[in-house]
């Protein structure tokens, strides 16, 4: 029983490293073929990655650049916004990013929210989900020493700091829970989009007859509140609300 | 009846004016009639008399049937005739008719002085096309067939098909058999399209003979042009028209009469003669043109010099770029040069000297580019190039400069102008780009599991949680062993205090058994022992640490754990018969000592007895 688990989890290990290996090696074949200038090339390497089923920040990025040097800005802005929530704290991502937006034809100025607001946001794009992850797993691994230690000690005094530092780590294993299951969410919702279609008519109600809303051009990013038929409600960042027809998006 | 109106309509305001010197009157009149569909007319109210006030709310008659180009134009003219002054009010509409047919204009009102006026209603007379040309002193009906192709006027181009910017030649000829006695320039060609640019005609070209379908001609250049093609396409030079004064021989007549009264050397008429339109087919420039192609079509040269090899921050240096040769010396643009990016750069100095002789447009554009260098060092000024199409080779061309080295000393005031505060600039970016792509190989995760997913993640973190039971069960165990150790101490109390009160039996047998009173050294030692083995009894019976135990102590767990009131009073008064024993010393009856030992004793076996 021991041993057909062993050779399983072998098994296991052997075959990942293998795909890893490969998922590297194409990375390594698009990035060289990026140098030389052949973009198509390259993006196709990327992409192959992606049918790996292997996804990466790093990859995001690259694939983004690609799309930006061969003139395609929303596709590059959808790959970047992809990027940044794998990793949002990255400087030359945010930089790109910032840089894709100015080609755009539409400025759209975001309402200003609650600074609460702002700064839970700033707090959840200073790490990946994957470092939230690690970051609970740290928390929790103190925390259950504490108890443990707590459990063991024998003088008063030596229990009663362990509960104080229990009890504050308590609180921490909470916040950093509370975190991990807003950046998981964050990850994993489907409503953001960006626009692929050159340019889009805004519909006030989901029909082709009704009256124009305000038109928009490629590269800006909504949210969908709502989807009716093909038909779907998106929200702009500046709280413009309309119909578009979902073939123009394309999720994050 | 319209020739009649319009003689009428020109008549009646000169006969206003003579007839009736101080009457207001108010006359229409229209510049011609007939008038041709599409052709323009001025319908014009004349006012008269009516003081420098003049006259004011003209009602103009119903227009709707022409198109209003133009006017109101007002124009006032005064005289003074004989100390009468004679003003006049000119109000004129251009008008174009939008039908054919015979209207009537009717009349305009307006007032002057108080009094409205009127004026006569016109009729008008539209006619399909252009209306007849006004009979003047034209020449006689056969002027054109006499003169023939005796005189003509030419346009001949050097080449028909043409690249872009490639120079095209046209002469204006006039060729004649006939004596004629001026030329004047009466309409230049149109060149739309082209740049165009005179060209110096040299002195023997100016006259000279050609023979003409067997004919000879003497032949005259009037002008010539040379063009630069700006667009693809297929373009044309429009006619030119000469006026010429020919003199026309006498034509043989039957008529005596007639011959005799012309003038012998015939008469002068005047005559326009005109060129045909030229077409020209231009060939857009091939493709593969370098970035810095700006439409150059010749064959350049181009030479920089710099005023200056060193000098000192902000004090100017000036580049100088030549570009010479031929080609469309005036459509050159100016070379981006790029200059180190401290300089401060000016936009540049044309200057251009074109030489129109030889039949080709030759000259140089010079570009002075002023630059003022702001901080001191070596600076170098990249390369300039500039590229031109070279039609002759048919393929493009592309010039170099050297690179230019300026060495900048410090300025006179201050080293640097980065040490002052003020002068202190941000770092200007160049240029706004993505940043490159990642190089270092990532660590990839599977889109489908995400860590948290992940079940070796989950039996990872589950991991603390076994260590906290872990510790949870262990700290149980040692509690309940430590509770164990308790009971042992307990089990163990009884064989403690029987060998404690052994000791005492012992001290109390054989000191009285030597010399039948025990002496105060022994006596003081069987007390310790009793006290000890009882105290020691206590302390394990009860589970009560040596430093916490007291008599109080031991008195309120006895009583929790239900012991006899009394007993526990004979406990009490055991110890303190002891401890008075021990720290009050008095002289003690052997049967006192028997009888605590015996007290002692009874007391352990009744709480054993009770504390089970």
């Amino acid at each position: 029983m021991t041993r057909r688990a062993l050779t399983l989890a072998l098994f296991w290990c052997l075959t990942a490293s293998g795909i890893a290996q490969t998922a590297e090696q194409l990375f390594r074949d698009g990035n060289m073929l990026y140098q030389q200038g052949k973009l198509s090339e390259a993006r196709e390497r990327y992409e192959q990655i992606l049918a790996l089923g292997k996804v990466s920040g790093e990859l995001y990025y690259n694939l983004g650049n690609v799309h930006y040097r061969a003139g395609d800005v929303a596709r590059a802005i959808l790959f970047y916004e992809r990027a940044l929530r794998l990793m949002p704290q990255d400087e030359d991502l945010r930089n790109n990013l910032q840089i894709a937006h100015l080609a755009l034809a539409d400025r759209i100025e975001p309402i200003p929210r609650l600074f609460l607001w702002e700064w839970w946001d700033e707090v959840k794009g200073m790490m990946s989900l994957r470092n939230a992850t690690w970051l609970v797993f740290v928390v929790f691994t103190l925390l259950c020493g504490v108890t443990s230690y707590f459990f063991l000690a024998r003088s008063y005094r030596k229990r009663r700091s362990a509960m104080f530092a229990g009890g504050g780590l308590t609180l921490l294993f909470l916040l950093t829970l509370t975190l991990f299951f807003a950046k998981r969410a964050d990850t994993t919702r489907t409503d953001e989009a960006i626009l692929m279609a050159p340019v889009v008519t805004v519909k006030n109600s989901p029909d082709s007859s009704s009256s124009d809303a305000f038109v928009l051009h490629s590269g800006v990013k909504v949210q969908i509140t709502d989807t009716v038929g093909p038909w779907v409600k998106i929200l702009l960042s500046d709280g413009k609300v309309g119909w578009v027809e979902r073939t123009g998006l394309a999720v994050i | 009846m319209g020739r009649l109106t319009r003689f009428l309509s020109a008549l009646l305001p000169a006969l206003s004016l003579t007839a009736a010197a101080q009457d207001v009157t108010f006359v229409a009149s229209v510049s011609k009639n007939p008038v041709g569909m599409g052709e323009q007319f001025t319908l014009s109210f004349v006012l008269t008399n009516a003081g420098m006030a003049g006259g004011k709310n003209l009602q103009l008659p119903d227009l709707t049937r022409f198109h209003i180009m133009a006017g109101p134009n007002t124009s006032t003219s005064m005289q003074i005739i004989n100390g009468a002054v004679l003003s006049s009010v000119t109000s004129a509409y251009v008008l174009q008719p939008k039908e054919t047919g015979k209207f009537t204009i009717g009349p305009a009102s307006i007032e002057a002085g108080g009094v409205a006026y009127r004026s006569q209603p016109l009729t008008l007379e539209v006619v399909r096309g252009q209306a007849a040309p006004p009979k003047s002193a034209a020449p006689p009906e056969d002027l054109a067939g006499q003169i023939g192709d005796n005189l003509f006027l030419k346009a001949i181009v050097d080449r028909t098909r043409v690249l872009q910017g490639e120079q095209v030649n046209v002469t204006f000829k006039v060729y004649t058999r006939i004596n004629v006695l001026n030329i004047a320039l009466d309409k230049n060609p149109t060149m739309v399209g082209f740049w165009s640019e005179d060209l110096d005609s040299p002195a023997d070209e100016g006259l000279g003979t050609e023979m003409v379908n067997g004919k000879q001609y003497r032949v005259r250049v009037v002008k010539r042009m040379a063009l630069f093609p700006t667009q693809a396409g297929t373009l044309e030079v429009s006619p030119m028209v000469l006026e010429t004064a020919i003199q026309v021989r006498p034509q043989r007549s039957s008529d005596p009469f007639e011959s005799f009264f012309r003038d012998p050397f015939g008469r002068t008429v005047n005559y326009t003669i005109q060129s045909a339109p030229v077409r020209i087919t231009v060939e857009p420039l091939p493709g593969g043109a370098p970035d810095d192609f700006r439409g150059a079509v010749g064959q350049f040269a181009m030479s920089t010099t710099l005023d200056r090899r060193s000098t000192r921050a902000n004090e100017p240096v000036t580049l100088k770029v030549t570009v010479s040769g031929t080609g469309n010396i005036k459509l050159l643009e100016a070379p981006a040069v790029e200059f180190p990016p401290d300089f401060e750069q000016y936009a540049p100095k044309i200057t251009e000297v074109v030489n129109r002789s030889q039949g080709r447009i030759t000259g140089n554009k010079t570009f002075e580019y002023l630059v003022i260098p702001r901080y001191p060092g070596m600076k170098a000024i990249k390369p300039v190039t500039y590229s031109f199409f070279d039609p002759v080779r048919r393929e493009y061309q592309r010039l170099r400069s050297p690179r230019q080295e300026i060495h900048v000393e410090p300025g006179v005031q201050g080293v640097g102008a980065g040490i002052v505060g003020a002068a202190r600039e941000d770092v200007r970016m160049l240029s706004q780009d993505i940043r490159f792509i990642k190089i270092s190989t990532p660590s990839f995760s599977e889109r489908d599991s995400p860590l948290h997913a992940r079940a070796a993640f989950i039996v990872l973190a589950l991991l603390p949680l076994a260590g906290v039971a872990t510790a949870f069960v262990y700290a149980r165990r040692r509690t309940a062993e430590l509770q164990d150790e308790a009971g042992a101490r307990t089990r163990r109390a009884i064989r403690v205090a029987r060998s404690g009160l052994r000791q005492a039996e012992y001290l109390l047998r054989e000191k009285s058994g030597s010399r039948g009173e025990p002496s105060s050294l022994q006596r003081l030692r069987f007390y310790a022992e009793v006290a000890g083995a009882l105290w020691k009894y206590l302390g394990d019976k009860l589970t009560i640490a040596p430093s916490a135990l007291s008599v109080e102590a031991a008195m309120v767990t006895l009583k929790t754990r239900g012991v006899d009131h009394g007993l526990i009073h004979a406990l009490k008064l055991v110890l303190e018969s002891c401890d008075m024993a021990r720290f009050a010393p008095t002289s003690l009856e052997l049967t006192a000592m028997q009888k605590t030992f015996d007290e002692t004793r009874r007391i352990i076996i009744e709480l054993e007895r009770t504390l089970k």
